[in-house]
């Protein structure tokens, strides 16, 4: 138990009683505080608040000599809590933890009070603004005597990484931790490593053959020591947090029996990737007739080694018109695609589509230039390095292209004539309206990205995800390639859809992140979680329920809730469910928030009490 | 209850009064919007006093029954936008807990108008000015509440033992 047990529950006049010696510090910031906030007079009237035995204001508090001053003040007026009222704590609350620190003082015996952002930089009154710095200062005076002296949680990492998928992502985060002296365990759903890319044939930018790119990769996965490759395999359980997960694995056997398997890790990256978007039967005419195919089929028909011998044709009949359709299964309309079983369109740019279709319309000219190419789009985005080059080259090479109203997309149907199997017809904005309709032997479909079933692995790991159904990073610039619980990466395009550069960018990211972690060996997590206090706890169940982190489990001996120190992350939910007040979150415990409420409304303690220090 | 609303109407308002709001903003999504308003220099008025929490999930009801009984005129929850929680559904029980507050304040004679909540993201330091202007204004309009001790009497007090502050 990292946290200091005997302070719990501050304010009960239970133990280690010794009286505040509070330090209020007051910064001007250079006049973005004083201008407006009379911070002498502010700090004046802290001065004879209870427990307050130093108060002063300083041009710069964040400063070297401003900090300096703070641990000076410590030593000298034997300080037990420090308050600082200056900017917002997202800026200078850490500053000021590790400079009370410096002076030997429990980092969480400081409190970051806000009179800048929150106040004179938002107030225009200067005795209002005045007032309410004094107000919120004031809460802080009354609240520091209830603080405890917290400790960081330190986590151990075992020092094995679970990557769950097989595909270029998966492959190439594997492959990164395994460099790293990484033990790594790989599972794949299907037979094969690869994933997608085994579908493709070339790949832009570089036009290279995906299997020129993918088969060294997997090889080298392969015969990596440090790897454990685990084909048919499925996720069946999981418990653990952070620094110790404990999955459980299902393999396949060839006999049609199976194997489990508990895999033990310190971290798990997750790379299981996307689907690509199934038209609805008639969408474009997809489905009634077989010349509408998808991108990936194409690039097996270009492909020499694939079913037609790199020939373009549907049913052995050669195709001499082909048209593509952009966004197809994305950057969806309310008003015109029904959603589908979860109420949901996609809405979002599945962002491959558009290069992958000017490059497989510019190969098409090149390698077969008896074939006429066109291209149907409500807009073009090859907004990657080399990508646009490729729109480029379509234009020089002769494709055409035709732009719809996405309120009045492209319209598919058979050859009323019959000369060729379909027509495709659309207004095309970029001849000022003008009906145009195309002959089409093969019509192929931009379709899109969607996220994957993924519900076991939601279950397990509870994973958030954004209203695309993509799971959701962190922080999208702060923390992109991890989940918001602890310990768990996202490798590739099971965040959202990725080209293959994005995605190997993704899953080096996920790699470097999760090394990180697991080379250090533990990791610190701040103290504020919720602790049960078992006298109290009547084994009601009620926060077993509203865990937004599943951290809550019974101790059936006992007969109370206990909270996972590793998997709770801080929020206080339990703590303000609980009906028999059994469970107080560090750092904002019903004393702490309590005691603030009151004294922002001047109800004042009636006499100084001793509150105990940690 | 109505009775005594009527009464309380009828109370003159102190000269120079100025209502007094508590704002329980959760720490990532709101507060931070609340230093965007300030970033961006965004003026309004200075009644709402905020109080941090690092989830609004952390919002026990009888915070805000406390805060009422004890002279605050209004009480402000903020929140992420559901779906944008940091705690992933911390805010659902937010969500779920809030109405019910309002249905409380109902019965126990008070204005349900002087207590509101919103989801305000990081980036809305304009919402959080407007809400704080909008919220002034509404309580200004319903006076002081200064209720205290009949809120004592119906039991609620400040509910959790805080010996230092007596009774």
């Amino acid at each position: 138990m990292s946290i200091n047990e005997s302070t719990f529950g501050a304010g009960n006049g239970e133990s280690g009683m010794e009286k505040p010696r509070i330090g209020v510090f007051v910064c001007h910031c250079g006049g973005n505080i004083s201008d407006v906030v009379d911070v002498k007079r502010v700090a004046e009237e802290m001065s004879v608040l209870p427990g307050v035995v130093h108060s002063t204001t300083h041009m710069f508090m964040c400063s070297d000599p401003g900090q300096t001053s703070i641990e000076e003040a410590i030593k000298e007026h034997n300080l037990n809590r420090v308050i600082v009222a200056a900017c917002s704590p997202t800026l200078h609350e850490l500053t000021f933890r590790r400079a009370v620190a410096r002076a030997g003082l429990n980092p969480y015996l400081f409190e970051h009070v806000n009179i800048r952002e929150h106040v004179s930089w938002v107030i225009e009154d200067k005795e209002a603004a005045t007032r309410k710095a004094a107000r919120l200062i004031s809460a802080a005076v009354s609240r520091v005597p209830y603080l405890e002296a917290l400790e960081k949680r330190h986590i151990p990492i075992h020092g094995a990484a679970l990557v769950i998928g097989g595909g270029v992502a998966g492959l190439t985060c594997a492959l990164d931790l395994a460099r790293r002296g990484i033990e790594v365990h790989l599972t794949e759903s299907t037979d094969v490593l690869g994933g997608r890319m085994l579908e493709l044939y070339t790949v832009f930018p570089t036009n290279e053959k995906a299997s020129d790119l993918i088969d060294p990769l997997i090889k080298e996965v392969q015969s990596h020591p440090n790897i454990h490759v685990y084909l048919n395999t499925q996720l069946r359980d999981s418990t653990g947090a952070i620094g110790d997960f404990h999955t459980t694995i299902v393999t396949k056997k060839p006999d049609g029996g199976e194997e489990e398997r508990e895999i033990h890790s310190g971290v798990i990256a997750i790379a299981v990737g996307v689907d690509v978007y199934q038209p609805r039967e008639g969408e474009y005419y997809f489905g009634k007739s077989p010349a509408v195919v998808g991108l990936l089929d194409l690039q097996a028909m270009m492909n020499p080694d694939g079913p037609t011998g790199g020939k373009l044709e549907i049913n052995g009949k050669p195709v001499k018109n082909v048209a593509f359709i952009h966004c197809v299964g994305s950057r969806q309309w309310p008003d015109i695609h029904e959603p589908q079983a979860d109420g949901k369109i996609n809405d979002y740019c599945s962002r491959y589509c558009c290069t992958g279709i000017v490059h497989a319309a510019a190969e098409i000219r090149e390698k077969y230039p008896d074939v006429n190419v066109y291209d149907f789009h409500e807009d073009i985005r090859t907004y990657g390095r080399g990508h646009e080059d490729w729109y480029t080259k379509a234009s020089e090479v002769g494709v055409l292209f035709f732009r719809f109203d996405p309120h009045k997309p492209a319209v598919v149907e058979p050859d009323p004539k019959g000369e060729s199997a379909l027509v495709v017809k659309c207004k095309d904005r970029l001849t000022n309206g003008l009906e145009v309709e195309v002959p089409a032997d093969m019509v192929v479909l931009g379709n899109g990205l969607q996220a994957r079933d993924m519900t076991t692995l939601i279950d397990l790991y509870r994973c958030s995800r954004g209203s695309d159904r993509f799971l959701l990073e962190a922080h999208p610039k702060l923390r992109p390639v991890e989940l918001a619980s602890f310990g768990l990466f996202l490798a590739g395009s099971v965040q959202g859809p990725m080209d293959i550069t994005e995605a190997t960018a993704g899953a080096a990211a996920a790699a470097s992140k999760a090394a990180a972690l697991v080379k250090r060996g533990f990791i610190e997590l701040d103290p504020f979680i919720a602790k049960v206090n078992e006298e109290l706890c009547t084994g009601c169940q009620t926060c077993l329920n509203v865990c937004p982190f599943d951290a809550i489990s019974r101790d059936e001996e006992k007969g109370i809730a206990v909270i996972s120190e590793a998997l709770c992350t801080g929020c206080g939910t339990c703590a303000a469910a609980c009906p028999s007040n059994a469970i107080q979150q560090f750092g904002f415990n019903d004393a702490e928030v309590m005691s603030e409420v009151l004294a922002l409304l001047g109800v004042v303690k009636k006499e100084e009490e001793e509150v105990p220090v940690g | 209850m109505s009775e005594e609303v009527a009464t309380k109407e009828t109370e003159a308002v102190p000269e120079n009064w100025e209502p007094r709001i508590v704002g329980f903003l959760c720490y990532w999504c709101s507060y931070t919007g609340a230093d965007s308003a300030g970033t961006a220099r965004m003026k309004y008025p200075a009644n709402v006093d905020i109080i941090k929490v690092m989830c609004s999930g952390r919002i026990d009801p009888e915070l805000i029954t406390t805060a009422l009984s004890n002279g605050a005129d209004g009480v402000l929850v903020a929140g992420c936008h559901i779906g944008d929680c940091h705690y992933m559904t911390g805010n659902h029980k937010t969500m779920a807990r809030m109405p019910l507050i309002r249905q409380v304040l109902l019965d126990l004679g008070i204005e349900p108008e002087r207590f509101r909540y919103e989801w305000i993201s990081a980036a809305e330091g304009e919402k959080f000015t407007r809400v704080v202007r909008e919220m002034t204004e509404q309580v200004r309009k319903l006076g002081p509440l200064n209720w205290p001790e009949i809120l004592h009497e119906s039991g609620v007090g400040h509910g959790r033992d805080l010996k230092p502050w007596g009774e």
